[in-house]
Parts: structure tokens; sequence; C-alpha cells
């Protein structure tokens, strides 16, 4: 009896904090409403991943079939496994550039002294993280076009046999990498220059006075310094390493049917599959994807924590 | 005290100029192109290839989309700028109130709230569910609705408000209460006031987003009356993509009119261009906003 006392007790107080700050959580509603709409409600969809879905019988009523579909993604076609490859293949030169570019313009933008080179070159290197993939997808057409293309017209005048850019699947995936970069150094520069407007002046000042070069104070007091932030930045890639850019994708390639299969990435893939296979296939295909994310995204943010005493990336 | 600068400091800083000039105008070069091809002559681009001085300068190019597709254009345009206007101001009140309420340490639940929220992130259901219940159940299907509800509410961006919500000290909102004010009128009177930048920071990042989406569009959109910017600069880049790769049926590519090489360019500036004009001014709010994003409290 005590325990329900309790429990009457704990119900009684969520009432009262209810009825006490009704105001605030009243205001939560509507991004509650939205998150229930668009993120828990399509929980319930998961279901389909497990049956072999048709209009008639819907979600729940279709006929289960158990992981045919997810054996299928495996083992079924070859698009499977090469949608995986390409997502991690991508990502993984994305995140190693992803550290390599970011951190270098945020290095060497330190060393500068020009306040209006600063803001100049600054303003251009931000630039393009306010493009949309579809710009961005007309900019490297204009780069890669066959004839009026920047790309051809120097290997011509170096008398370089033209390359059909748009017709040959083997060069996409390098392009996208660099898209990537380009699209996102200047954005995450920001974020290293931030960690180091925040780094105690005296270490260096210190450097200074004991003679060390601006070289070694970079070698052995910035990067080192810098360290927590690209660990951070980086077990969140890692943690979304199963999830590709759609938008980059699509933006570029479009409907090219010569180079969308060969660069597909999951998300991509999904989206195609979802009108030739069916939303049952690309429910596990998805499926697939958000499982090795929610596994990746706990390990990445374990990680983190032991890193940064207890501070996880969430 | 300043020691001199050595040799090596010297190298060091030049090379940092040259290194720095270099990524900036890799980064910008892009756009002078497109900017000089899209007023351009076609005929020279043709013959001479992209390039990022204008070559026979020419307002041709913008005549022509005026004068023949121009209502498709500002069609797009105005579906555009509904769409960015009525999305950031509902995204921004949905998100600051949010970001409001998990923001007072009064709140007993917000740990609770804000675990809703994370979630979210976490763990998603994926494309399809996500397009079925929008397209079955939601009617989102050709509806212009479809271009904004979808994207009214982003957790990163509640966190980053709510960040600077925080920094408020909760003395002032006891004051206010202690003068019978509500939770609502603190929020309206006192929040709101006290965190301009910060809104103007988040307003701006939600409206980029809704100006550059055509994620939804390529969802939900069929009608071409709904197309925004974006969407008709995919389709046209999408057909000439398709067709570069010279392997669609010829019947197939007789059906598709490209438009030429300076017409893209010009789609293209429209698109960015009031990204480009407005760039000096809002700059720097997206600096601070990617700042305090990246420092976590």
């Amino acid at each position: 009896m005590a325990k329900t006392g309790a429990n009457r007790q704990t119900k009684h107080d969520t009432l009262h904090e209810l009825k006490k700050n009704r105001v605030l959580y009243a205001m939560c509603i509507p991004g509650l409403i939205f998150l229930l709409l668009f993120s828990y409600i399509p929980l319930a969809g998961l279901w389909m991943a497990f049956t072999n879905y048709n209009v008639v019988d819907g979600i729940f009523g279709s006929p289960f079939v158990g992981l045919k579909n997810l054996r299928y993604f495996f083992f079924g076609t070859g698009m499977g496994p090469k949608s995986i490859y390409n997502t991690l293949f991508i990502n993984f030169w994305g995140i190693i550039l992803g550290l390599i570019f970011p951190i270098s313009i945020a290095v060497f933008f330190n060393e500068i002294g020009g306040k209006l080179y600063k803001k100049f070159t600054q303003s251009m290197m931000f630039f393009p993280y306010f493009l949309s993939w579809v710009v961005v997808g007309t900019i490297v057409y204009g780069f890669f076009a066959t004839d009026v293309g920047v790309v051809n017209r120097l290997l011509t005048s170096f008398g370089v046999e033209k390359i059909r850019w748009y017709a040959e699947a083997k060069y996409w995936k390098t392009i996208l990498i660099c898209c990537n970069v380009w699209k996102w150094s200047g954005y995450n520069s920001i974020i290293y220059l931030g960690a180091m407007a925040g780094f105690d002046k005296s270490l260096f000042e210190a450097a200074e006075v004991d003679g060390a070069t601006r070289l070694q104070q970079i070698r052995y007091l910035t990067l080192p310094m810098l360290r927590p932030t690209a660990v951070v930045l980086t077990l969140m890639s890692i943690g979304r390493i199963f999830f590709g850019d759609f938008g980059m994708v699509y933006g570029i390639i479009g409907n090219n049917p010569v180079i969308g299969d060969e660069v597909a990435v999951i998300d991509t893939y999904v989206y195609s599959a979802m009108r030739s296979l069916g939303f049952s296939y690309s429910t596990a295909v998805g499926l697939f994807q958000s499982v090795m994310g929610l596994i990746l995204v706990t390990i990445a943010n374990a990680v983190a924590k032991k890193i940064n005493d207890g501070e996880g990336l969430f | 005290m300043k020691r001199k600068l050595n040799g090596s400091d010297i190298a060091l800083k030049i090379f940092a100029y040259v290194f720095i000039g270099l990524i900036g105008l890799v980064c910008f070069y892009p756009l002078l192109m497109t900017l000089s091809v899209s007023f351009s002559s076609e005929k020279v681009i043709a013959f001479k290839g992209y390039s990022a001085i204008p070559q026979q300068f020419s307002l041709d190019t913008y005549i022509y989309i005026f004068g023949t597709s121009g209502m498709d254009i500002l069609r797009s345009y105005g579906v555009t700028i509904l769409v960015t206007v009525v999305g950031t101001f509902l995204a921004l009140l949905i998100t600051s109130m949010l970001a409001f309420a998990v923001s007072v340490s009064d709140l007993k639940y917000k740990n609770v709230i804000a675990f809703i929220c994370n979630f979210t992130i976490i763990f998603g259901a994926g494309l399809i569910p996500w397009y079925y219940m929008c397209v079955n159940y939601y009617h989102l299907k050709d509806n212009i609705m479809g271009l904004i509800v979808p994207s009214l509410f982003s957790v990163w961006n509640m966190f980053l408000l709510r960040t600077y919500f925080k920094a408020i000290s909760q003395s002032l909102y006891e004051a206010a209460r202690i003068d019978g004010a509500n939770y609502f009128q603190i929020y309206l009177r006192i929040a709101m006031p006290l965190s301009k930048t910060p809104l103007l920071t988040v307003g701006l990042m939600y409206a980029l987003q809704f100006w550059n989406d055509w994620w939804n569009a390529l969802m939900f959109v069929t009608d071409k009356k709904l197309w925004p910017l974006q969407y008709f600069l995919y389709n046209i880049l999408s057909n000439v993509n398709a067709i570069s790769s010279g392997r669609v049926p010829s019947g197939a590519a007789a059906n598709i009119a490209l438009p030429s090489e300076t017409v893209k360019m010009a789609v293209t500036i429209l698109t960015i261009g009031p990204i480009i004009f407005a760039y000096p001014f809002i700059q720097k709010y997206f600096v601070n906003g990617v700042m305090t994003g990246a420092v976590k409290e």
C-alpha cells in the first residue's frame, strides 16, 4: 500500500508541476507536435521493413516477411553493398580532408595581420556555405561540361584530349569529395578559429620569450590545443558516417543515368529504390541506416565522454 | 619584449598570406565565373568556353529570360519568397518558444523535453515512413504547405537559441513574476527583446534553409506552379546532366528543351542574387551562430 501511496504522491507532484508551469509547457506544444508528426509517428512506419507492403492492406495488414527485405539489400543486388561502400568512402575522405583543410585555414588565418585582407578572404571562404547544392551543381557543370567547361578548355590548351566527364562514372566520387570540402572548409575553419579565440594568450607570450618561432608555437601549442575540438567534430562525423549527403549527390548528379548508380549513397539509393523496388524494401534500407547510425552515435558519444571528462556529444 | 622576427617567421607569414589568398580565390572564383558567363553573349561562350571575365558584355540573357520564360521564373521567385517569409516567421516562433521554455530553470521536466528533442537526432525512421505519413496522412503532396511545414523546427537551432536564452539572468524573470507577469509575457517582453542578435542569427539560418530548399519540392511537388526557384534550377540542371551523359534515348532527348549556357548561369545568379546582396550584412550573424553552436555549454 505504501507503494501506491508514493505513486499517488508522484502523480500529484506531476500534476502540480504541469499546472504551475502550464504556460511554459503550452509554449513547448507546437515544437513537440512537430516532432511527434515528423519524427515519432513515422517510427511506426518502420514496420513496413518487415512486411511486403501493399496499398490495400496498409502498413500493419500487409504480409509479414521477416528479414527478407534486409537480406535482399545485402545479397540480392549489387546495389546494396555498393551504396554502403560509396557512403563510407565519400564520408571517410570527407572526414580526413575535413580535418586537414579547416585546421590549416584556421592556423594560417591566425598568422595574418592585415584586418582588411582577413575580412575579405574570410568572406570569400565562407561564401560556398551559402549556396545550395543545386547551385553548386551548376558550378560543377561550368567546370566539367564537355565543350564549354573550364577543365576541358584547360586540357585542350595543353594538347590533351577532351574528357566527356558526364559520361565517365569513375571520376565522380573524387569530384563529389572535392565539392564537399569546397563547400564546408570555410564554415568549419570558423569553428576552429572560435576555439583559438579562447586560447590562453600568456602561453604564447611565454613561448615567445623563450625564443620559440611561430612555427614551433603552432606545432607545440596551437595544434595540441585544437585537438579536443577536432576530436569532437570528428566523432560527430563518425556518428553519421552511414548517412550520405542526399542533396550533394542529387544536386550535382541529378538524373544522370550513367553516373547515378556508380556514386549512389545509401540515401539516394533509398530514394530511387522507393520508386523501383517499393516501400517495404526501401524502408528496410533506411532502417539499416538508422540502426547503424544509432550504434555509431552511441559509441562516439561514449568515446567523447571518456576523452572530455564526462562531457558527451549531446 | 617582442623578439625580432626571424627568417622562419617571415617565411611562415608570407606562406600564410599566399595560402589564405589562394583558398579564398578557389572558394570565390566559381561565383565570378557564373556571373561573368551570365553577362556574356551566348556565341562567345559557345566558342571560347566559360571564364571568369565577361566576354562581349551583354544583358541579352537576362532580357531573354524575362521575355520568354519570364513568367515561370517570376512565379518561382514568388513561391520561394512566400515560403521563406512565412516559414522563417513560423519556425522562429515555434523554435524560440520551446527554447525559451527549456531555458527556464524553474521548469521541472525541461530535461525530458530536451531528451524528446535529442532522440530525434539520434534515431529516425528514415525517408520512407516519413514520406508515407506526409503524403498519405498529412496531405502535403502538391500543397504549398509541403514546402513549409516539414522544415519548421530544427532541434539544432532550438539548442542554439537555448544557449543564448540561458545567458539571460533568471532574476529578471523572477522580478517580473512578482509583478504578476506569466511566462509568455516574460518571453515576449523580456527574453525576446534581450535576444535580438541571437534571434536574427537563427532567423537568418532558417531563412537560408528555406531559400535554398529544393528537397521538399523534390518530394512533394509535381505541379509546376509550386516550383520554388531552386527546384526550377534543379530541373534545368538535371536535364542538362542527363543529356550530357549521352545515354538518353534520342527520342526523349528531342523532347527536352535545353537552355543555353548563358541562360543556365543567369538562372543560377537569379537564384543566389538576394544572398549576394545581403551577404555583407548577414555574414557576421552566421559567424556568430557557428561559433556559439560549436562551443558547448
